[in-house]
């Protein structure tokens, strides 16, 4: 390996490292949480509901749910771990090391980006053998997933490095993250939502991040997916840029 | 390109909140030389440190590491350089033995050289029982020396000490003075900031006194004390900070009368 690889590895190592000491509360957590919405609004609600545009209820509802988990944990993921080593001023060992911009904001935004993954990978796997969750179109639902866990990862950076007290990510979190994921259509179809709800649904990010994931796994969709998968690219892409060059700057990581 | 350890021309530093922290400061730090930067609180030592280790922006002047632009070139510059900071600031999720481990891979070194030095440094600084432990259950004494081990793993040529010995017990400082000395006497270019103006003496070829964000003289301990009319070392310092009346010689008199 060079400097260089050794460099960026040990980067990405640092933030694995970080949540893999504390599971209980990084993948152990989420994992609970997903469980239990599975029970409950697949369980429960879903013997009432039984279908939704002839799909099961739970299988409606599961995609959602997978985006759902590996976008708030890869947010989540990098908002603290930058935020916490800002306070502890531990981040001016990487700092003050010869990585680059680059190699910093991929290595902060990886380590989100696996601990996502690996929660939704988890419920995949769980989802597959105790409901038979299809995957309808693999070629359309890999490239959603890892967009929307990229996209949230670039999210989580772009908090931690703007928040000055933690107060700041929990305010991303709960009132703007959380509220547009559970109004993006995790848990029901837009098409059923009366007007005005119905419209302003189609003015949410996140729901059209859901429709990609549900359209991977069910096939079903209630919007054009090359268009909504082009915009997705292109968010991701502009967030990304849009970080890099905070990086570059050093923009509230150096004085 | 300069053939200095660390060649600073006329560097500045304004905060966006507009204060002026170094206002063309120009130093020259020859290879293998310990260097002294001595001044009160807020005149700009810690500043300067952040600039030529890429923890702050200059907005002006120039900064060269054995002949890299630390500010273009940084990759070659800050691989030269290892930063023991006044703060300490280890990650509260490593152990000891994680610090080292890690602060070599983000300098590239391979797993074995960062498996060797590892040990080599747990034992130098005595700190191999706790190799396992997390940083964060350190004693004070402890963290200390492990925030210079990692300062060390990577081998850097030029060795920055902010204010190393603040607040540790006299074992541990005298520790401290014999091992750095010892590697300044390998070759290692060190430069130091402290208040403990006796360590500087005990220490340092060459001193700055830095204040107001300016370099305001610079030479040996006998050359200060001879630019400013004065004694010693502490005097000047003194006279530098316009404190002349805190002179021992004076206080002494004091003591006699309080006691």
């Amino acid at each position: 390996m060079s400097a260089a690889q050794i460099r960026f590895a040990t980067l990405w190592r640092r933030e694995v490292s970080r949540f893999m000491k504390i599971k209980k509360q990084t993948l152990g957590g989420p994992l609970l949480e997903t469980f239990l919405y599975i029970t409950v609004f697949g369980a429960a609600l879903g013997s009432r509901i039984k279908e939704l545009h002839g799909i099961k209820y739970i299988l409606f509802v599961i995609p959602g749910l997978i985006m759902m988990s590996w976008a708030t944990n890869a947010f989540t993921n990098n908002s603290s771990s930058i935020l916490q080593q800002k306070f502890q001023g531990a981040i001016h060992d990487q700092l003050s090391s010869p990585a680059s911009p680059l190699e910093l904001l991929l290595a902060f935004s990886l380590g989100g980006f696996v601990r996502g993954g690996m929660v939704a990978v988890i419920t995949c796997a769980v989802a597959f053998v105790l409901v038979d969750l299809p995957v309808d179109n693999i070629l359309v639902l890999i490239p959603a997933l890892f967009l929307v866990g990229f996209f949230f990862s670039q999210l989580g950076v772009l908090i931690g490095v703007r928040a000055e007290q933690f107060d700041d990510v929990a305010f991303a979190q709960t009132f703007i993250l959380q509220p547009l994921i559970f109004l993006g259509g995790v848990f029901y179809s837009a098409s059923l939502l009366p007007q005005p709800f119905q419209t302003l649904t189609h003015f949410n990010p996140i729901y059209y991040m859901i429709s990609l994931v549900r359209y991977g796994f069910v096939g079903y969709t209630e919007i054009s997916i090359p268009i909504a998968l082009l915009a997705l690219t292109a968010a991701t892409a502009a967030l990304f840029a849009f970080n890099l060059r905070l990086f570059t700057q050093g923009y509230k990581l150096r004085a | 390109m300069s053939d200095k350890a660390l060649h600073i021309v006329d560097l500045a530093k304004r905060y966006p909140t507009g204060v002026e922290a170094l206002r063309g400061v120009s130093i020259d730090i020859e290879p293998g030389e310990f260097y002294g930067l001595l001044g009160p609180n807020g005149a700009g030592k810690s500043t300067l440190i952040h600039c030529s280790t890429g923890l702050a922006q200059p907005t002006g002047g120039s900064i060269e590491v054995f002949g890299h632009d630390a500010i273009h070139d940084y990759t070659a510059a800050r691989q030269a350089v290892g930063l023991a900071p006044q703060e300490i600031n280890l990650d509260h999720f490593l152990t000891a033995e994680e610090t080292l481990d890690f602060h070599g891979g983000y300098f590239g070194m391979p797993k074995r050289a960062r498996r060797e030095r590892t040990e080599e440094l747990l034992e130098t600084f005595s700190l191999t029982a706790k190799a396992g432990d997390r940083t964060r259950t350190l004693s004070g004494g402890m963290k200390r020396r492990l925030v210079l081990a990692r300062a060390l793993m990577h081998r850097p040529r030029l060795l920055i000490l902010d204010e190393p010995t603040a607040g540790v017990d006299i074992e541990l400082r005298l520790e401290l003075w014999h091992y750095v000395q010892k590697i300044n006497q390998e070759g290692t270019t060190i430069l130091l900031t402290t208040h403990y103006l006796e360590e500087a003496e005990q220490l340092c070829s060459r001193i700055a006194f830095i204040a107001d964000g300016q370099i305001a003289a610079e030479g040996s301990s006998d050359d200060l004390a001879a630019r400013f009319g004065v004694a010693n070392l502490e005097d000047a310092y003194l006279a530098l900070v316009g404190r002349n009346e805190l002179s021992r010689s004076r206080v002494e008199g004091i003591e006699e009368i309080a006691l």
